[in-house]
């Protein structure tokens, strides 16, 4: 058996060819059905390949859950001005693993989504910006285009179609906010990676001042595959708002982490017990993190009947995000866990707006001296109003990613914080 | 009327229950200000960018699910703006607590202390007590070379430093270094702002002590200095300042805003020129005689005298150098005089001119100008010609030994020898020092500079720039308009003579068609361009050609 | 895997039922030796290797190097857009990207000095100052905290004899602390230089020391 994290219940649209080393190869992914995807789109054409993806109900994978369809169609239609497709591989958001597998074991996946995703925006060039740390997925992506080059599948008349995309790899340097997407404009066009005000949107003034649509990796790698079976053939899998199936990141204290791709809508603990192989240990499941380290932590109580879907996990007091699904058992240590938080987005806050600037650093501080036990109770309610006061108040939600663990650990978890504080006594180990 | 197109399209809406027209594409902080009301702001400049990013011009907006950073966010029709809403201070007064999480609050001991935007708002908006008990971050203090001195602990990162030096001196010297809390501005390493010739003007849109002129460090408190509406003497261009003035005494200067002449900019140079001003060792009274005989007298006894002399030499040639620190009343009323006097054979000038200008990129009105005086062209206009060479010396070519009436003003004559002025029938001298070749003459009568009195320039731009009086003139100088002005009024026995600076304005539009047009009140302090300024400048251009 | 001698041979999930080679895991042998100038324009602004042998005097853009710059050049509508891959480029020959490098790099691009290095010092993986031959970075983000990043991070500290973000007296190893790495699912993730170690736990850590030592002269390394 090649890639050990397989299970029954899983849809594997994207993940089918995860831990298979010949569907890298150009003929190994045309031979399972590679390129179809924009062979129909040309063939279709832009409108009606933005049209399925419309029908289709794909929402973007990065995060934000904006349909996809939608984003697409508020590009400029009257061309006179180069599109640009920016491909977000900057996959940074703690607890998610997800793009970079699709990278490494299907990069002709992404290469065709890119070209679906660039035709339908009428862009001829499309950026993939790799998170720099990702070297040996680069590579293999590399070797990829290269062969999608050669094959006319890039570059100039693809396919015999007369469409020119162009695609080129672009490789970051190491700063989270760059899988912000208007960080990521600002890091490719070569200076530092600070989000920028909205409006104007990057569909009117994106990347080089052009009209710009920034996809995620699985996005695009389900789109092309929506380009392929057409929009209603996706929804056939999911909810009625949360179409398709989705890659979950399932990492923490469980028997089998890894990715698992699933309809949209798949029961939280279902996952957790049965396709992940249970807790660790059998322990007790303490937490679990839905999107991403930037979502609201739920209590044990409120996994039990929540689906893993935009609008179940937002009803369960939480949000989707990426779906990485961080899982806590009783041995973990809520305090230490949402320092360890607030020192990441302390350090990968790009200090453009004062609340995130200070805010991020002096709740780590305050979290590092509760830790340390030489908290007060009132380090409680100022860590509450500091989490609030980053709450909406920036350029980008960044600080709005560190209030929400803050908050919900403070409310679901305060007995925790309250032992260290009261009695100087760590709750859980990890 | 009927709209032909060019009325400019205006939107109306509400700030704080009032209601506010304002041209489309006004920000709301813009329109806000139109109305009197100030939403504190940081990052925010009006001659740079607006990045958004101080997130303390946050106000409330009907219908918009959260607030709205006022300096991006464009007024729209209808809109009900509140920017003193519950929402919008309570997370101000969020924003203003994390501003001062790592402020050292060494207010004591801060140059900005009494002008300082987070000094300020902070008082205004902010919490009684702050809650940051941590131990702060300290980055120190930095030389940023030239004038400038960066003490990090009381940064904002508002940019606004690193904005200029990139979009509008287009000298990208300043940078921010690091990312998050770690962020502080800085150099390229020991590169600083050595040579910058616009750096200085980091200093003055720096809304809190972070960035210092070295040159002013502790020189002085806020509080204590009066700000005059002023014109720069550095050189032609003439840019609008206030000069901060404290004991009788210029101690700084900082620009003024003028779209039309120098935006919200000057120069170093010009900033940098101020210490003549000050200068000690001032004439304080009227002094008559030549040489040993030199005697301190009075106004009423030095006037009369020397009007008794050009009674005498009626006629007489005249020889007159001006000099273009001195403002157009000035030198008209100088002109007046000699014409009344006898048969004007020379006006003259002498000043120093730099190698080459020096323009401002991202404003390009503003050049350090060739000129380094403030009314070359007023003298120009006014019948001056330059003499001498570009450091102000030499020329006056048989003037030493001119043997009708000589009249100086303002040219110390530095490089002139004891002998200057020893055959002249008559040499009067005004100026605001003694000079030894002011030894031979008849009378030294002690002027006030330009900063002592109130007066216009002309610009090189043919701007007619008005500027007001800062400080007390020394012992009993007058203005040379006021002395010159009696005396050509008495000689030519054509009326009272001006007794202040508006009636001497409208004696020189009366006397030269240049002029014409222009009213003193009108000129406010914002200056008007000459009726011809282009003929004007083209006319100073020529003039100054070599 | 059977060559490694030690239970993280250094992919995804060795859960003792993975049976690929390291190569074809890491995609070694699909992409074999990747071209010094960057092969096709598309591919050419994505070769940060981070060589073992570093040598901050190396000359820039030089050879092949020179090829791949104007490869790169040609990609973008700017030449400001080509900053972060050419501080990539220079990083891969000389290690680390030294004042000198910023400046050259800025009349190379013609852009400020100043602006350089404010690019420069935004992004965590230009190294401002030398780094051993091996640049340890251990995940302490929460997946991998949660499953004993600090131990493992403790482990490599005591292994090398360093201490936080200093180089061992030998010059071989450089240990820091990284932010997630993007393999939660594989705790604790560890990349040395170009490379990801998953799985690793702290008794590991002798076993990929010994490796690393014993390896020399690769220069995807």
């Amino acid at each position: 058996m090649a890639y050990p994290y397989r299970h029954e219940k899983e849809v594997r649209l994207m993940s089918e060819a995860f831990g298979d080393p010949a569907a890298r190869t150009i003929e190994g992914w045309r031979a399972r059905g590679g390129y179809q995807g924009i062979a129909r789109a040309l063939e279709i054409g832009r409108d009606a390949t933005v049209a399925d993806v419309k029908a289709s109900g794909l929402r973007g994978r990065g995060g934000a859950g904006f349909p996809t369809g939608v984003k697409w169609s508020f590009m400029p239609k009257d061309g006179t001005r180069p599109h640009y497709l920016l491909c977000n591989a900057d996959e940074s958001e703690p607890g998610t693993f997800k793009d970079r597998e699709i990278i490494r074991w299907t990069p002709h996946q992404l290469i065709e989504g890119c070209l679906v995703g660039a035709y339908a925006i009428g862009a001829s060039h499309c950026y993939i910006y790799l998170r720099g740390e990702f070297f040996e997925a680069t590579q293999v992506l590399a070797k990829a285009l290269e062969e999608a080059y050669a094959a006319g599948l890039a570059g100039k008349d693809i396919l015999g179609s007369g469409v020119e995309i162009d695609v080129t790899l672009h490789v970051g340097a190491g700063a989270y906010i760059c899988g912000e997407e208007t960080g990521l404009m600002s890091s490719l066009e070569g200076r530092r990676g600070e989000p920028r005000i909205k409006p104007p949107f990057p569909a009117a003034v994106g990347v080089f001042g052009m009209p710009t649509t920034i996809n995620n990796v699985e996005t695009l790698a389900a789109a092309a595959h929506v380009a392929r079976h057409g929009g209603e053939w996706y929804r056939q899998w999911g909810t009625e708002k949360s179409t398709g199936t989705k890659l979950f990141c399932v990492s923490g204290h469980v028997n089998r982490p890894g990715n698992y791709e699933l309809p949209l809508g798949f029961p939280l603990m279902e996952l957790i017990e049965d396709v992940c192989g249970g807790m660790r240990n059998g322990a007790a499941l303490k937490a679990v993190i839905p999107g991403g380290s930037s979502v609201p932590i739920m209590d044990a109580g409120e996994c039990v009947s929540c689906e893993l879907c935009y609008e179940g996990v937002e009803a369960a007091g939480s949000m989707l995000g990426c779906a990485s699904v961080v899982v806590m058992d009783e041995t973990a240590d809520i305090v230490k866990q949402v320092r360890r938080m607030a020192d990441f987005y302390a350090h990968e806050s790009c200090g453009q707006c004062t609340p995130c600037r200070e805010g991020t650093s002096w709740a780590a501080r305050i979290l590092r001296r509760i830790e340390d036990g030489r908290g007060t109770e009132d380090d409680l309610d100022t860590l509450m109003q500091i989490s609030e006061q980053m709450t909406g108040t920036t350029i980008c939600v960044l600080s709005d990613s560190l209030a929400a663990p803050i908050i919900s650990s403070i409310q679901k978890f305060r007995n925790d914080y309250l032992a260290l504080i009261r009695r100087g006594e760590r709750v859980g180990a990890a | 009327m009927p709209d032909n197109g060019r009325k400019p399209e205006t939107v109306a809406l509400t700030i704080d229950g009032r209601e506010v027209v304002v041209p489309k594409g006004t920000s709301l902080l813009q329109a806000a200000a139109g109305a009197g009301i100030e939403v504190p702001h940081y990052c925010y400049h009006p001659g740079l960018s607006a990045p958004a990013q101080c997130r303390v011009c946050l106000v409330e907006v009907e219908g918009a699910p959260k607030l709205q950073p006022s300096c991006v966010t464009v007024a729209q029709d209808g809109q009900v703006v509140r920017t003193d809403s519950d929402e919008a201070l309570e997370m101000r007064k969020g924003v203003f607590e994390f501003y001062l999480v790592n402020h050292p609050l060494d207010c004591p001991i801060c140059d900005m202390s009494g002008e300082c935007k987070l000094q300020d708002y902070v008082f205004a908006e902010g919490r009684e007590h702050g809650r940051a008990h941590e131990p702060k971050r300290v980055f120190g203090r930095d030389d940023f070379g030239g004038d400038v001195l960066y003490y990090g602990d009381r940064c904002v990162m508002c940019t606004r430093c690193v904005r200029f030096m990139e979009e509008v001196a287009g000298d990208p010297r300043l940078t921010v270094v690091e990312r998050g809390s770690r962020a502080v501005i800085d150099t390229f390493f020991d590169q600083g702002l050595e040579g910058a010739s616009f750096a200085g003007n980091v200093v003055d849109i720096c809304p809190v002590g972070a960035l210092v002129s070295k040159e002013f460090l502790h020189k002085a408190r806020a509080w204590d200095l009066d700000h005059t509406p002023s014109v720069c003497a550095g050189c032609s261009q003439g840019c609008n300042v206030e000069l901060h003035t404290r004991d009788n005494l210029v101690q700084r200067l900082k620009p003024r805003e003028n779209q039309e002449v120098n935006g919200h900019w000057m120069c170093d140079y010009g900033r940098e020129s101020y210490e003549w001003i000050n200068r000690p060792g001032r004439l304080e009274s009227p002094q008559a005689g030549r040489g040993s005989r030199r005697k301190p007298t009075d106004w009423r006894d030095v006037l009369g005298r020397l009007h008794a002399r050009l009674q005498e030499l009626r006629g007489a040639e005249v020889i007159v150098i001006g000099s273009p620190l001195w403002p157009n009343e000035g030198l008209a009323a100088l002109d007046a005089l000699a014409q009344a006097a006898g048969q004007v054979s020379r006006r003259v000038f002498r000043s120093p001119r730099a190698q080459d200008e020096d323009p401002l990129p991202g404003f390009p009105l503003l050049i350090r100008r060739r000129d380094l005086a403030p009314n070359v062209d007023g003298a120009g206009l006014l019948g001056f010609d330059r003499d001498g060479s570009d450091v102000g010396e030499g020329g006056l070519d048989g003037v030493a030994a001119h043997d009708g009436i000589l009249l100086v003003l303002g040219d110390e004559l530095r490089d002139q020898s004891e002998e200057f002025g020893a055959s002249a029938a008559l040499f009067v001298y005004l100026g605001t020092h003694d000079s030894p070749a002011a030894a031979n003459a008849d009378f030294v009568l002690p002027v006030t500079n330009f900063a002592e009195q109130e007066g216009t320039f002309v610009n090189a731009q043919g701007r007619v720039q008005r500027f007001q009086q800062a400080l007390r003139p020394p012992g009993t100088a007058r203005p040379a308009w006021l002395v010159l002005g009696a005396l050509a009024a008495a000689l030519a026995g054509n009326g009272p003579p001006p007794s202040r600076a508006d009636g001497a304005f409208a004696a020189l539009v009366a006397a030269h068609p240049a002029f014409a047009g222009l009213d003193y009140d009108v000129l406010g302090v914002a200056g008007a361009p000459l009726a011809d300024a282009g003929a004007a400048t083209a006319a100073a251009a020529g003039q100054r050609a070599p | 895997m059977s060559e490694a001698p030690f239970r993280n041979p250094g992919w995804a999930g060795n859960t003792g039922e993975f049976d690929l080679a390291e190569a074809e895991v890491r995609g070694d042998s699909y992409v074999g030796e990747r071209p010094l100038d960057g092969g096709h324009p598309g591919a050419s602004p994505s070769l940060p290797y981070m060589l073992v042998k570093k040598d901050p005097s190396a000359p820039l853009f030089e050879g092949p190097y020179q090829e791949r710059l104007d490869k790169i050049l040609d990609r973008y509508p700017t030449s400001r857009a080509a900053l972060l891959p050419v501080l990539n480029m220079a990083q891969e020959l000389r290690g680390h990207v030294s004042p000198g490098t910023m400046d050259e790099v800025a009349s190379l691009l013609d852009l400020g000095r100043a602006y350089v290095r404010g690019v420069a010092t935004f992004y965590t993986m230009y190294n401002k100052r030398p780094v051993g031959r091996f640049l340890v970075q251990v995940c302490t983000n929460i997946s991998c905290n949660l499953c004993g990043a600090d131990e493992v991070l403790a482990a490599f500290l005591d292994h090398t004899g360093t201490e936080l973000g200093e180089t061992s007296a030998d010059g071989n190893f450089t240990v820091v602390e990284a932010e997630c790495l993007a393999a939660c699912g594989f705790p604790t993730c560890v990349q040395i230089n170009s490379r990801y170690f998953e799985d690793v736990g702290a008794d590991d850590v002798t076993a990929i020391i010994e490796r690393l030592k014993a390896e020399t002269g690769d220069a995807r390394l």
